[in-house]
């Protein structure tokens, strides 16, 4: 085959990839002509059509540009989980910053850093990690930043700071891996066996790095103050758009990773220091949107159980596509409905008795998070533990369990004042001027059907996975 | 053939879509779709019961598929020991709605609730698959949940956080010994028709799975030392919370150990047999003694709850030691009827002192007496179900406990001294009846009114049914005695 045809050939599998690059850059030529309506609308149609599109790939299992960028089932999932989840964001935004100054700017961030994220999902090479997380951090600073008052502020600076500060680990410790194997190709990584120094100095680096990325404790810290600083739109796309790029990123590294390094047991227990961090600091909370961080945060950890049962178990890919596009739904829609109501805990009081249909939603993606049946959130965490007890990692299943029972303590200190009659609520109590928001109420409602939905269609994804 | 267990699951369910659909409708219309509904699952009930089951095989199954691709299926079907826990559910339920037609507080989202909680109960009595069970076991949870929360007494909320966290709590292991006996059975199913017939685990796995099992089931059931949520969650939960509570879901841990712990993981169970037996003779006295300390109604009615599951719990065990198979299905026939018999007499208890409540709104048992005298039709209910719980011959206690004690006394003689539990309940229960419907009639209460037709429509069923199984218990058992006697372990 010519290089001509094979660049060819290449692209043809990239072509949502592209068209995302496109309804970015697209869309900030409308923001530059003062079109925040056109570019929200060109942001969307671009981001659908790539999603659709993606579509024909389910299945096929590839790579391209010498194998430095996977198509398989991980970035195709990814496509299709976050594709729409950016979308979802994005109407978020629209109905929180509609009018403000360059609004337009918002959504063409969106796009690349949605780009970034789906670089870091089909990352075959070690190049490619970096840059994945590099763009997916550069948007998002100028996200986080964006209200330009002292909170954004310094929710972006600390923000950067951490991320400079794991993004130059990660690119130190990745260079230990070339040097051990000869090539920064991850496929390559079966080579570490031989060089287990190298292995485990690449081996912390890249957790940190991704780690960082998907908020995994001890890397966590950014996470709380970033997601109050910013808009609570912002807020909802930086705990599922990047997060779970990285955590499929951190997937395609260990694939090939030999386990005599002893990654899978350096990832559990980064992952039972993340579930526990995550929800014993979340009991703590008042402010709804830090409550939610520190959820997400744990989430991050349940995610890692399906990590480690990679090439041990074959529920492990269906699991963490699953459990992703689960938790894509019901953080979406919990921030959604924190977005319509307030940050506070106070705000929510009373609030299903006010506005029921917005409760029960609440409660749904909330007892959802929990893992409770029949929704989504359970047969994402279902599987995750059949994963890890197949990879013979019981003991973190009985951990990840305990943690359920106390993530219970923590969305009920929600769910507990929306249902009471509030004594004190007389005529005079206003119900925040957002909170019917049309768009808001699209977001939450679709949400809704995918986490109700996918509690019973679960085998739609996992018919695409088992033919992987 | 009409798909009728499927039918009658989901007809509760439908109901309640029903209700969500009319948000407008006044309570009397929500409270006669409730009740509507309610009688048409009690008589897909009835028609499942006709049908019969086959001896050795779940009958009546219907499948469909779910999962395929990790072999997973809404699969449901009955045996001879969930279909009479089936027709309980059913009759308990109508009876509920019967009982709660003047709550006015929330009716809509009150219907709904018990509505979810009917599917989810006959749900989890019905399913052959175990995700699906799981399904069904903690969609209970939830709803029961928001039932104690929204609709229960005073301290309500505290009840409520510890019932749900407790709970959950007791569930999860459950799901980790389901995924066990998934990742063990060959090729991978959810199939509990399959894991009974090929106990797909052995050894330390299937002892893990078990002790994982028993602690669900210990809570739910709830077993001495892990009963602790149940008098808060009684006595805060709403009347008819009470009586779904004990008369239906506490079955769900009795029935788990016979169907998941008994039947995929015997031969553990067997080893563990001894110990599980102490713990259910420990059980039952704990429960009886404890019920003598108690002054409030609702928390001694809670306590001998404790214990008439304790005797549950010593059938199952006993079933499990027994080595003929003729004394195995006694045990068993006896601890099923015992599940049946809690039910309704239960029921008809926890009703009654809802009833007390609603008149006097105290259940402090010194600050009544000479009742009789005022309310004779809810007395002389009150008496003959205390007596029936008590154990009197005639009276559905009696053919169950009767049957567990016979197969005790042949397989481990030593266990009978659990029959204290029986002298001990006739003590309090004989000392409640003296001081709240005998002695010196207090001027206070006479203006009680007796009960009214709405209540006496929910006792009666129950209290003829309660006489119906003590005098001819073979209705139930022939049912029962279809499936045990064929079980292979």
């Amino acid at each position: 085959m010519t290089g001509m045809s094979q660049m060819s050939h290449d692209l043809s599998y990239l072509i949502p990839e592209v068209i995302v690059l496109i309804a970015g850059g697209g869309t900030l030529a409308l923001e530059m002509l003062r079109l925040p309506r056109a570019a929200l609308a060109f942001a969307i149609v671009g981001l659908l059509l790539a999603a659709c599109l993606t579509l024909p790939l389910l299945g096929v299992d590839t790579s391209v540009f010498g194998g430095t960028f996977r198509i398989d089932t991980l970035s195709v999932w990814a496509k299709l989980i976050l594709l729409p989840s950016t979308v979802l964001s994005l109407l978020l935004v629209r109905a929180e910053l509609a009018g403000s100054d360059r609004e337009g700017a918002v959504y063409s961030l969106l796009c690349f850093t949605t780009f970034g994220a789906l670089v870091l999902a089909g990352g075959g090479d070690a190049m490619f990690l970096v840059l994945g997380v590099l763009l997916s951090s550069l948007g998002a600073f100028a996200l986080v930043a964006y209200p330009r008052n002292d909170a954004a502020t310094e929710a972006a600076m600390k923000f950067f700071v951490f991320a400079s500060v794991t993004g130059s680990v990660m690119i130190f410790g990745l260079t230990y891996w070339f040097g051990a194997t000869g090539s920064t190709l991850l496929a390559d990584l079966a080579h570490l066996d031989k060089a287990p120094l190298a292995a485990a100095v690449g081996l912390v680096a890249v957790i940190t790095g991704l780690g960082y990325k998907a908020s995994l404790a001890p890397f966590h810290f950014w996470a709380p103050d970033a997601y109050e600083g910013a808009p609570i739109a912002v807020a909802a796309y930086l705990s599922v758009v990047p997060k779970i790029g990285a955590i499929f990123a951190l997937a395609q590294v260990v694939r090939d990773l030999p386990s005599t390094t002893g990654w899978p047991l350096v990832v559990a227990f980064v992952a039972v220091l993340t579930m526990s961090w995550g929800y014993l600091a979340a009991l703590v909370q008042n402010n709804v949107v830090r409550l939610l961080a520190y959820s997400s945060i744990a989430q991050a950890g349940y995610f890692l159980l399906g990590i480690v049962a990679v090439g041990e178990s074959p529920l492990a890919q269906s699991s963490l596509v699953v459990f992703a596009a689960a938790y894509a739904a019901m953080n979406l829609g919990a921030f959604a409905i924190v977005q319509g109501t307030g940050r506070t805990l106070d705000a929510f009081s009373g609030m299903a008795r006010t506005t029921p249909v917005a409760g029960i939603a609440m409660t749904v993606f909330l007892i959802s998070l929990v893992g409770i049946p029949p929704l989504a959130g359970f047969v994402g965490k279902f599987l995750l533990f059949g994963a890890a007890i197949d990879a013979h990692f019981t003991w973190l299943t009985v951990v990840a369990i305990l943690n359920s029972v106390l993530s219970l303590a923590v969305y009920l200190r929600i769910i507990v004042p929306m249902f009471r009659s509030g004594g004190d609520e007389g005529e005079g109590n206003v119900i925040p001027p957002r909170g019917n928001a049309p768009l808001i109420i699209a977001v939450w409602v679709i949400a809704l059907m995918v986490t109700v939905g996918l509690g019973f269609a679960g085998q739609l994804i996992l018919a695409t996975v088992a033919r992987a | 053939m009409l798909p009728i267990v499927s039918m009658t699951l989901f007809l509760p369910l439908l109901g309640a879509l029903l209700v969500m659909a009319s948000r407008n409708a006044s309570a009397r219309v929500v409270h006669g779709i409730g009740i509507a509904t309610s009688a048409l699952t009690l008589a897909g009930a009835l028609w499942i019961w006709l049908r019969g089951v086959q001896p050795g095989a779940f009958s009546q199954v219907e499948q469909v598929d779910w999962m395929p691709t990790i072999g997973a299926a809404y699969r449901v079907g009955v045996d001879g020991i969930s279909l009479p826990l089936v027709l309980l559910t059913a009759v308990l339920f109508l009876l509920t709605f019967i009982f709660s037609a003047k709550v006015k507080d929330r009716p809509h989202a009150y219907v709904i609730l018990m509505l979810m909680l009917e599917t989810a109960s006959i749900g989890a009595f019905a399913s052959l698959d175990a995700l699906l069970f799981y399904v069904f076991f903690e969609v209970s949870l939830v709803s029961m949940y928001f039932m104690i929360a929204g609709w229960g007494y005073e301290d309500r909320q505290r009840a409520a956080l510890m019932f749900f966290i407790y709970t959950l709590l007791g569930s999860l292991p459950l799901l980790l010994a389901i995924l066990g006996l998934y990742l063990g059975s060959d090729p991978h199913t959810f199939d509990m028709r399959v894991w009974i017939a090929h106990p797909p685990l052995t050894g330390l796995a299937a002892m893990l799975a078990l002790v994982a099992m028993l602690f669900t089931f210990a809570v739910k059931t709830p077993v001495f030392p892990f009963h602790t949520w149940l008098p808060v969650a009684h006595v805060q939960a709403p009347a008819a919370g009470s009586v779904i509570l004990a008369g239906v879901m506490l079955k769900f841990g009795t029935y788990g150990l016979v169907r998941f712990a008994l039947e995929m993981t015997p031969a553990a169970f067997r080893d563990a047999a001894v110990v599980i037996l102490v713990f259910g003779v420990f059980s039952a006295l704990y429960g009886a003694f404890a019920a003598l300390a108690q002054t409030d109604l609702k928390r001694l009615i809670a306590y001998t709850s404790v214990n008439h599951m304790g005797y549950v719990i010593v059938g199952v065990a006993v079933a499990a030691l027994a080595t003929s198979p003729a004394i195995r299905a006694i045990a068993l026939d006896g601890a099923v009827l015992q599940m049946v018999s809690h039910g309704l007499v239960t029921g008809a208890l926890f009703f009654l002192v809802g009833m007390l409540q609603d008149r006097a709104h105290t259940r402090e048992m010194d600050s009544f007496g000479g009742l009789l005298k005022y309310v004779p039709l809810l007395g002389w209910s009150f008496v003959l179900a205390a007596f029936a719980s008590l154990g009197l011959p005639g009276l559905a206690h009696f053919p169950a406990e009767f049957q567990i004690f016979l197969a005790t006394l042949r397989v481990e003689p030593l266990a009978l001294i659990v029959i204290l539990g029986i002298v001990v309940t006739a003590g309090l229960y004989l000392r409640a009846i003296g001081k709240v419907f005998f002695g010196a009639p207090r001027e206070q209460w006479a203006t009680m009114p007796d009960l009214n037709l709405r209540e006496v429509l929910v006792l009666a069923p129950l209290l003829a049914l309660t006489i119906a199984v003590g005098v001819a218990p073979s209705w139930v058992l022939d049912t029962v005695h279809r499936t045990t006697a064929a079980l292979r372990f």
